[in-house]
């Protein structure tokens, strides 16, 4: 990657461009620039989900009338058992998934970006995953957590452990679908920290190396905050990701036993495509979609504090 | 349609969309060139009806029949999209399952100013019936199934237990479970255990309604899970706890409807639908038959229903040529197809279909296939209301409800009583909503 | 000397243990998947599970893709998952570019707040927005065409928008400067100056564009009826029936499926790693 000049270069010139009197001329090419997005994000975005927000406080279903609710649905939402055991789900998945898949593709990366010569064959290998058709990956995994005839309790067998019933246990079912949900994505936000690992200028390892500091000392000082940007942005990806999950929960565990890995957006299909209850689980959306945007604010004021720019 | 679009209207959408043409779509087609739309939720159906569908072609000149099809859990989705543009096609096929909340919803047509007296002759009429809702004929059947008791013939002789019969009580089955759950190498799990339960509606209602119980009160519009019922579930859950039948868990990772013809199990019981997978699975490694689930202890005949659903064909009110459709409907559930189009197990709701040599499976087992149509003369009940799904759970949202419940139960989770209250109190709030 | 060479050696060696580890968590799945693929369908639930793909030491030992590619004429679905794909991706780079270049460079009052739009609306799940989604497409006369599957990607693509404007807010201000000098106006300054300049970010928008209209279930299966139209996706939920499925085919097709992204990762992967490493996530 050629060396770009410091981003302040480009805030410098906006802020040179507000200076000057804000006449037409100088925003009409933004205008322009910018329409096609905005038609879209009009006609196909905000048409739609001001539309679904309008229908959280009705009593739809799809093949039925429209009858009007009020904020039924948000208050019998707040106090329905079924539905606070499912945000608690929805935060567990995110508490395992976030931090695993974090964790997991910083590792890959970091690995990954040590000149390796068959860096490029462990890269495609770990990308795979991502581009596989989900629903047919995720039966192989169900074979493998399968406990009678799974090959991870064969293999926990053969060291003398314990096996369970990984999907059918409900302290299992949700990290299996945790465990399968890393491994799809971990090589997507790997290829994004790679990205970001090689814009850090070597000559910062080369002076560490020459103080004597130690690899994980390297890491802390060096790697961390100079991938922090990167790093936030897989945060925010997987954040989001993580409220998001359905397919691999449709094929592994269904949501089961007894919706014990039914996460909101599992239930909100469930609400929306199998019961057709289109008004509750257009409020269940929009429930989620507050509690998403207070954690994406969260991130962003963390942002400020820990990213270095 | 009047309703859809009071309810457009509502969202101040109508004027766009007549802007957009949606009148220009409902515009009478021209007389001659008439397209007849038909949905079903089967693709390989589709191959199977081809021929039936043509011949209704060539019989209607001009008429021109449009056939979609997708699996189940895709079906649905899409249908109730079009219901809400008032875009339905004119004959969808329609389930047991959600046939009385399309009805309720005005989405389907009374059939019955267009049946004549005689146009029922030929079906089987319990069949018909399911498709009446409050009188109305909105939907008409194709094929219906029943569940049954699946067992086998090999291992019952192995254990030199008698083939269940009309006259076997609970006890006896019982007795049969546990004289047929081997464990030969003696590691405390059976290579073949007596039973199987997988705690879905089709697995655990039948013994259920075998004993005169109920989930819901008679008019449906509440959960109220009666003693017999309570009796029934606990008695499989004995056969459970007892080692008779695996946990569920156990199995996990295997489909529940191989383990009976894998010969994991020596009975189950399943839709007869099941039949063909099962057909397939066993091939001659031994031999197998069918029963009717043994009546329970708490029933009489009178109040030991059977249970049975259908798969069905409705005209849809969003359609301008009931006339043509119902011919279809007709032509497609009548004598057009016969035995070979219909998955094994899935009876022809015209009697005369079913009582081919053809469909009876001369020369396949289960050699008994005649039982599955003495069933369907019994008194039905099919325990189906608004909001099945929620509160039973089912499809993608199979874990959930009664389902979700009956596994803690299976797996030795949860007390019954427990599971039934969680169950009862959940139920409740989804139908009361 | 000799000593810290041993360790780099003896380091090497772990790193390499756990990567082949990881490598084979990772391939094992596909494993499976590929093995299925070559087995008859009801060899696919046996028990115990066999690792010995029984098709190929048979006479045809590429029935099952034979079977998918011939008889459910998914050269067809190809064609059509392709068209839909690339133009969707390809809009979804115009549009991105446009508007990332218009948010990082030039002034508009009130970008800020489009752009937290264009941000904000991915977060709301498509399961609740397809239905009113669905109506539109109707009024609009959408319905059985590709254009439910085009026109709303290639124009909104948040994760695309949000990269390009980073990417361009990295790019040297002078160049732009330098053109304006030398007369050159706002469009000008763009295509001729900072496009090319974006060409890594813009192919690796391409490629996961690519990939998450190729995997599109949902809109397929709501806006299209007719057979000729089907899409990759849509046809390998042919092979699900109403209580079976046919297993050996659907991992075939997968298989087949795959082969087009796998392409298309090669292909872009260099790019890829530039783009990412010069838009929003540079170090």
């Amino acid at each position: 990657m050629p060396q770009h000049a410091p981003r302040t270069g480009a805030r410098a010139s906006q802020s040179r461009l507000a200076q000057r009197p804000a006449r037409w001329k100088h925003w009409l090419p933004a205008l322009l620039f910018l329409s096609p997005a905005i038609v879209g994000l009009v006609l196909f975005r905000l048409v739609p989900i001001v539309w679904a927000f309008v229908l959280s406080f009705t009593d739809w279903r799809i093949f039925d009338d429209i009858v009007w609710v009020g904020f039924d649905n948000y208050i019998h939402i707040l106090s329905s058992p079924v539905a606070r055991q499912v945000l608690g789900n929805t935060l567990w998945f995110t508490a395992m998934y976030v931090p695993g898949v974090v964790v997991l593709s910083v590792s890959l990366a970091v690995v990954l970006n040590n000149g390796l010569r068959s860096s490029a064959f462990f890269r495609g290998a770990f990308f795979l995953p991502y581009i596989t058709a989900t629903v047919a990956i995720t039966l192989a995994w169900r074979w493998i957590f399968s406990t009678r005839f799974g090959l991870l309790n064969h293999l926990l067998d053969m060291v003398g452990l314990q096996g369970q019933a990984w999907l059918a246990d409900p302290a299992w079912a949700l990290p299996a679908v945790a465990i399968v949900s890393i491994w799809k994505d971990a090589g997507f936000y790997m290829i994004l920290l790679i990205a970001g690992l090689q814009t850090i200028d070597p000559g910062y390892y080369e002076a560490a190396r020459i103080d004597g500091a130690r690899p994980f000392r390297r890491f802390y000082a060096i790697t961390l905050p100079l991938l922090s940007r990167s790093l936030f942005f897989v945060l925010i990806l997987a954040l989001i990701r993580s409220t998001q999950t359905f397919e691999i929960t449709y094929a592994l565990t269904n949501g089961g036993p007894n919706r014990a890995s039914t996460t909101l957006a599992f239930y909100i299909y469930q609400n929306a495509f199998v019961h057709f209850e289109m008004g509750y689980a257009a409020a269940l959306a929009y429930l989620l979609c507050f509690a998403i945007g207070l954690v994406t604010l969260l991130n962003f004021w963390l942002r400020k504090r820990w990213v270095h720019e | 349609m009047t309703t859809k679009r009071s309810a457009l209207r509502a969202f101040g959408l109508k004027p766009a969309l007549c802007a957009f043409g949606m009148f220009a779509g409902a515009m009478p087609a021209a007389a001659q060139d008439t397209t007849l739309t038909y949905m079903l939720w089967s693709p390989e159906q589709v191959e199977i009806e081809a021929p039936a569908i043509a011949a209704f072609e060539s019989a209607h000149p001009g008429v021109t029949v449009k056939v979609q099809a997708m699996p189940p859990a895709d079906y649905w989705p899409r249908v109730s999209a079009q219901a809400a543009s008032g875009d339905l096609p004119d004959v969808m096929a329609m389930s047991s399952g959600f046939v009385q909340e399309w009805a309720a919803a005005g989405n389907l047509l009374d059939l019955s100013p267009y049946i004549g007296d005689s146009a029922l002759d030929g079906y089987f009429t319990s069949a018909v019936n399911i498709g009446n809702i409050g009188g109305a004929q909105v939907a008409f059947p194709q094929n219906w199934v029943a569940p049954v008791l699946y067992y086998n013939r090999t291992a019952f002789d192995a254990a030199g237990v008698g083939y269940p019969n009309a006259t076997w009580t609970w006890e006896d089955f019982r007795a049969a479970a546990e004289a047929l759950t081997v464990d030969e190498n003696a590691d405390g799990t059976p290579e073949q255990y007596g039973y199987w339960v997988y705690g879905r509606y089709a697995h655990t209602d039948p013994w259920v309604f075998r004993n005169g119980g109920r989930y819901v009160t008679a008019d449906g519009s509440a959960l109220d899970i009666t003693q017999p019922a309570v009796n029934a579930l606990a008695f499989l859950a004995s056969l459970v706890d007892d080692g008779f039948a695996p946990r569920p868990q156990e199995l996990e990772g295997v489909r529940q409807q191989d383990v009976f013809g894998m010969g994991m199990a020596a009975m189950w019981v399943d839709g007869s639908w099941n039949i063909d997978n099962t057909r397939k699975l066993v091939g001659d490694t031994f031999e197998w038959g069918i029963a009717q689930v043994p009546m329970g202890p708490d029933a009489t005949p009178e109040t030991a229903a059977a249970y049975a659903w259908a798969d069905m064909l409705a005209v849809t009110t969003d359609t301008e040529q009931a006339d043509l459709a119902w011919a279809f409907v007709q032509h497609m559930t009548g004598p057009t197809l016969s035995a070979a189009d219909f998955t094994a197990g899935k009876v022809p709701a015209w009697t005369a279909t079913a009582e081919t040599e053809q469909w009876l499976g001369r020369g396949q087992q289960p050699d008994n296939m005649e039982l599955i149509l003495e069933i369907g003369e019994q008194p039905l009940y099919t325990g189906f209301t608004r909001n099945w799904s929620d509160w039973r759970g089912y499809a993608a949202a199979g874990s959930g409800g009664l389902n979700g419940e009956l596994d803690e139960v299976f797996n030795g989770r949860k007390p019954l009583s427990d599971a039934l209250a969680a169950a009862t109190a959940y139920g409740n709030d989804v139908l009361s909503r | 000397m000799n000593d810290a060479r041993l360790k780099r050696a003896s380091v090497l060696v772990a790193l390499y243990g756990v990567l082949l580890v990881y490598a084979a968590v990772t391939l094992l799945p596909f494993a499976w998947m590929l093995i299925t693929s070559f087995k008859e369908s009801r060899e696919v639930f046996r028990l115990p599970p066999s690792f010995v793909p029984t098709l190929l030491f048979g006479p045809d030992p590429l029935a099952n893709y034979t079977e998918v590619l011939t008889r459910h004429d998914f050269l067809l679905y190809f064609r059509n998952s392709f068209f839909v794909s690339t133009t969707a991706a390809l809009g979804q780079v115009a549009t991105c570019a446009l508007a990332g270049y218009a948010f990082a460079r030039m002034h508009l009052p009130g970008k800020t707040a489009i752009f937290a739009l264009i941000l904000a609306t991915a977060f709301v799940p498509t399961e609740v927005t397809i239905i009113p989604e669905f109506l539109l497409m109707r009024g609009l006369g959408w319905i059985d065409t590709f254009l439910p599957l085009i026109v709303p990607s290639f124009l909104v693509g948040s994760f695309g928008t949000f990269m390009l404007r980073e990417y361009f807010a990295s790019l040297p201000n002078e160049y732009g400067e330098a053109a304006r000098i030398d007369g050159a106006g706002p469009f000008r300054i763009f295509w001729r100056v900072y496009l090319p300049l974006a060409r890594p970010a813009l192919i690796s928008i391409f490629v996961i564009a690519f990939i998450n209209n190729w995997d599109e279930l949902l809109r397929p299966l709501l806006y299209l009826n007719s057979p000729e139209l089907r899409t990759v996706p849509l046809g390998l939920m042919r092979f699900v029936g109403e209580f079976e499925a046919e297993w050996a085919l659907l991992m075939a097709g997968s298989v087949a499926s795959t082969l087009p992204l796998i392409l298309v990762y090669l292909l872009g992967q260099k790019y890829v790693l530039q783009g990412f490493a010069g838009g929003g996530v540079k170090g």
